[in-house]
């Protein structure tokens, strides 16, 4: 099943610029419905208010991290099959152990560019 | 007290003095005062200043490419013409490099200033590090940091790569 370019799309990040970086990569890749939140805690808040198709999340954000977000969410039965993709600067392999274990769709190391965010949405939606 | 006795203390006071004197030069070699109210201040100004400049750059950088991305080519020499200028603005905005590399040199330098006078104050003193201690705020967020498994971005082979990642990744799609 290919991504639907329809869907909403939640991205989440501390850093305003990073947003804009992945919200321009996004729409180049056709999804026009973005929406955005500065941390886990806005974005909890967000998911609980409206049904989105993907999260793409950083880690290291005040207060609540990306990571806390993606427990949350799994451990949320409404929210619990969303699909949720990190891109981060956390590269070490105890973080992405750490991810994967708490139920990550996809992980991103940045910087990133376009092809990698294409595929591993593509990958996320035919796994 | 004997005149042994007598000696041994006033043995002991004079390398008590010295130690003191020695103490007090190594003090004010350190330049803490100057540390604390010039050059740390100093230096972080630059870093809020690298930090504003990249940001600002970034989004005019961000700017001109939407720009062009959603500019009308139905006119192919207006268009031309339209993005010809918008890449004069690219490259003037990509100045920002020069200043930021400037200011960053002159905090490398702040923190080898820094390094050199603590390192000769640990000598001369003697003192050993308190590996354990840490301020109430710190081991808070030593404690956060560890269990959220914040490291923030690796430094050369510090981390892995995408393509190391989704090896990674692979071993638990197929165990």
């Amino acid at each position: 099943m290919a991504a639907d370019i329809g869907m909403p799309i939640l991205v989440v990040d501390d850093y305003k610029t990073m947003i804009r970086i992945i919200r321009n990569l996004l729409k180049q890749l056709g999804f026009e419905d973005v929406d955005e939140a500065a941390d886990g805690k806005e974005a909890l808040g967000k998911l609980r208010g409206k049904k989105y198709g993907l999260v793409i999340s950083d880690w290291n954000m005040e207060p609540m991290t990306g990571y806390e977000l993606l427990r949350e969410v799994r451990a949320d039965p409404s929210l619990s099959r969303t699909p949720f993709i990190m891109v981060t600067a956390e590269s070490k392999t105890e973080n992405v152990v750490a991810a994967k274990k708490a139920g990550v769709n996809n992980y991103i190391v940045k910087p990133f560019n376009a092809a990698t965010l294409k595929n591993k949405i593509d990958s996320v939606f035919t796994a | 007290m004997s005149i042994l006795e007598n000696a041994e203390l006033e043995n002991e006071l004079r390398k008590i003095a010295s130690y003191i004197v020695t103490l007090r030069r190594e003090i004010a070699v350190l330049q803490a005062n100057e540390m604390h109210m010039k050059k740390i201040p100093a230096a972080g100004q630059e870093l809020a200043a690298v930090v504003n400049s990249t940001e600002g750059a970034t989004n005019e950088i961000m700017a001109i490419a939407e720009n062009v991305l959603s500019a009308d080519a139905s006119d192919p020499a207006a268009y031309k013409e339209f993005v010809d200028k918008e890449m004069m603005a690219l490259f003037e905005t990509c100045a920002f490099q020069d200043l930021t590399g400037q200011r960053i040199s002159r905090v490398v330098k702040t923190l080898e200033h820094i390094e050199a006078r603590v390192s000769r104050f640990a000598t001369y003193t003697g003192v050993e590090d308190d590996p354990e201690y840490a301020s109430e705020q710190e081991a808070v967020e030593i404690a956060r940091r560890r269990e959220l498994l914040l490291h923030g971005p690796s430094i050369a082979d510090d981390g892995n790569t995408q393509p190391m990642i989704d090896k990674l990744l692979a071993t638990f799609r197929n165990p």
